[in-house]
């Protein structure tokens, strides 16, 4: 064995800025994540140029897949242009040669802080869903070893216990963003903080999601064609946010999740949550040329 | 104004070898082409110094020891490089993970002779519905002892490779011999 054999030319920064053996480590879990679905596997996390809990677990797992001719989308709440979406997009075109996009059809890789585009996604598209905290269990048990131990176990008693205290409490779930769903009927994960109106377009999906929590180091997937089950009780059904009857006061579309802004009458103007979606609707009004994908909702309705 | 970094030959080799694999993985029973025939894109892609490697093929431990990862005996190897199985002691000794850490669960990586042997029918994650097809090469009641040692969550992940073809079958996947 030589020297040379041993060392690698110099690089001023690895592509896509992770090194060697952080990409490996991630491309370990991220196979053992699609094997067990829902289920968290523990990774490293290393450093990257951005605070913990700002899109950094999403971000590893993004700067892993990428090769220079992935179309990168990212988005923020729905929309390709708040800052943090924005400074994403940058820092991966930048160490990553990678061109963007804000179509959701273009895009090969979709980074995400909570939302889902409302387009379908395809089979060779991959979802990367940034996740501030993993653990559905947390507010039952805080001590993560015995959460671990439950999820062994399958105990999932007490999921069903806050459900139920909310329901008595309130007379309906509160829980709005993350909801538990159960995964291939083992494990209960969190979706990360999507709304309630997204969960269903995770269940028997084309695409393939990851979820990544780069300040908890745990990386967790949602395989296509896999089962995910929003924990309801048989006689409570699940209910998604009442979004259906209204209309973008932006855009003109209708029946899909929307961001609600406060006007100084008190009342509230609602804009389509997912931003690209809105841009189509009005380039399509002014009848521009515009491709517009099948959307998981139809009407305000998810079909059967 | 940085530039651009681009990739090296065996970064993008690395990165177009788990392209293939985690889309092998994700759809059971699909095909995918690896960049290069064999083991040893997996290895490059996957394997460093913190793993423990076991690889029936002598002719495979120069380039395990390339990559940094310790050599160790089957019940305790991570990524096991089996090549052709002739028996099915891989199964009895393979690592299979824990009900607490499932990824404990060691990889597996075989080879098959794609399209001919018996045809397999698969269900679970990542199978719309059901999946044919015939992985050849494999000792008698192969699938049947995998899944007698295998209790879901635990279990191990299985890269049949045939010569540049991978199919991946992890732990989830059910399979009926027809």
């Amino acid at each position: 064995m030589t020297l040379s054999a041993l060392t690698k030319p110099w690089e001023a920064m690895s592509y896509g800025f992770l090194d060697g053996s952080a990409k490996r480590e991630l491309r370990r879990k991220m196979l053992k994540s699609v094997a067990v679905p829902g289920c968290q596997m523990p990774y490293a996390s290393r450093e990257v140029p951005m605070a913990r809990g700002w899109g950094t677990g999403g971000l590893q797992v993004s700067l892993t897949l990428v090769n220079p001719q992935t179309r990168v989308k990212v988005i923020d709440q729905g929309a390709d242009d708040s800052v943090n979406a924005a400074s994403i997009r940058r820092f991966i075109a930048r160490v990553a040669g990678t061109p963007t996009t804000m179509d959701t059809l273009d895009a090969d890789l979709i980074q995400s802080r909570h939302r889902i585009p409302e387009e379908i996604l395809r089979e060779d598209q991959i979802l990367v869903l940034q996740v501030p905290n993993p653990e559905p269990l947390r507010p039952v048990q805080p001590n993560m070893s015995i959460a671990r131990q439950m999820h062994a176990d399958a105990d999932y008693g007490r999921m069903w216990l806050q459900l139920y205290e909310q329901i008595v409490r309130s007379g309906r779930v509160m829980q709005g963003a993350s909801y538990p769903s159960l995964v291939h009927g083992r494990h209960v994960m969190t979706p990360s903080p999507i709304p309630r109106w997204d969960v269903p377009k995770l269940n028997m999906s084309k695409h393939l999601t990851i979820l990544s929590a780069g300040r908890e180091k745990r990386i967790f997937a949602v395989p296509p064609y896999t089962r995910v089950e929003p924990l309801v009780f048989s006689d409570v059904p699940y209910k998604v946010e009442e979004h259906a009857h209204l209309t973008c006061y932006r855009s003109g579309t209708k029946g899909f999740f929307m961001n609600e802004i406060p006007q100084d009458d008190s009342t509230s103007a609602y804009e389509v949550s997912d931003s690209e979606w809105g841009v189509k609707a009005i380039r399509q009004r002014e009848s521009e040329p515009v491709t517009i994908g099948e959307t998981w909702y139809k009407n305000g309705e998810m079909p059967e | 104004m940085l530039t651009v970094p681009t990739p090296s030959v065996s970064e993008r080799r690395d990165n177009q070898t788990f392209e293939a694999l985690l889309w092998a993985l994700s759809r059971p029973g699909r095909p995918r082409t690896l960049p290069e025939a064999g083991d040893i894109p997996l290895l490059n892609a996957l394997v460093d110094r913190e793993c423990r490697v076991h690889a029936a093929d002598p002719l495979l431990i120069p380039a395990v020891l390339k990559t940094g990862a310790a050599v160790a005996e089957l019940d305790a190897a991570d990524h096991i490089f089996a090549g052709k199985l002739r028996d099915l002691t891989v199964l009895e000794r393979i690592q299979l993970g824990s009900d607490l850490y499932p990824d404990d669960g060691a990889t597996l990586v075989v080879h098959v002779d794609l399209n001919t042997g018996p045809t397999l029918r698969l269900t679970g994650p990542g199978v719309d519905g059901n999946e044919e097809l015939q992985i050849g090469g494999l000792p008698d009641s192969f699938w049947q002892r995998r899944a007698e040692v295998m209790r879901y969550p635990t279990g191990f992940d299985l890269f049949c490779v045939d010569g540049d073809q991978v199919i991946g079958i992890p732990r989830s996947t059910e399979i009926k011999v027809l």
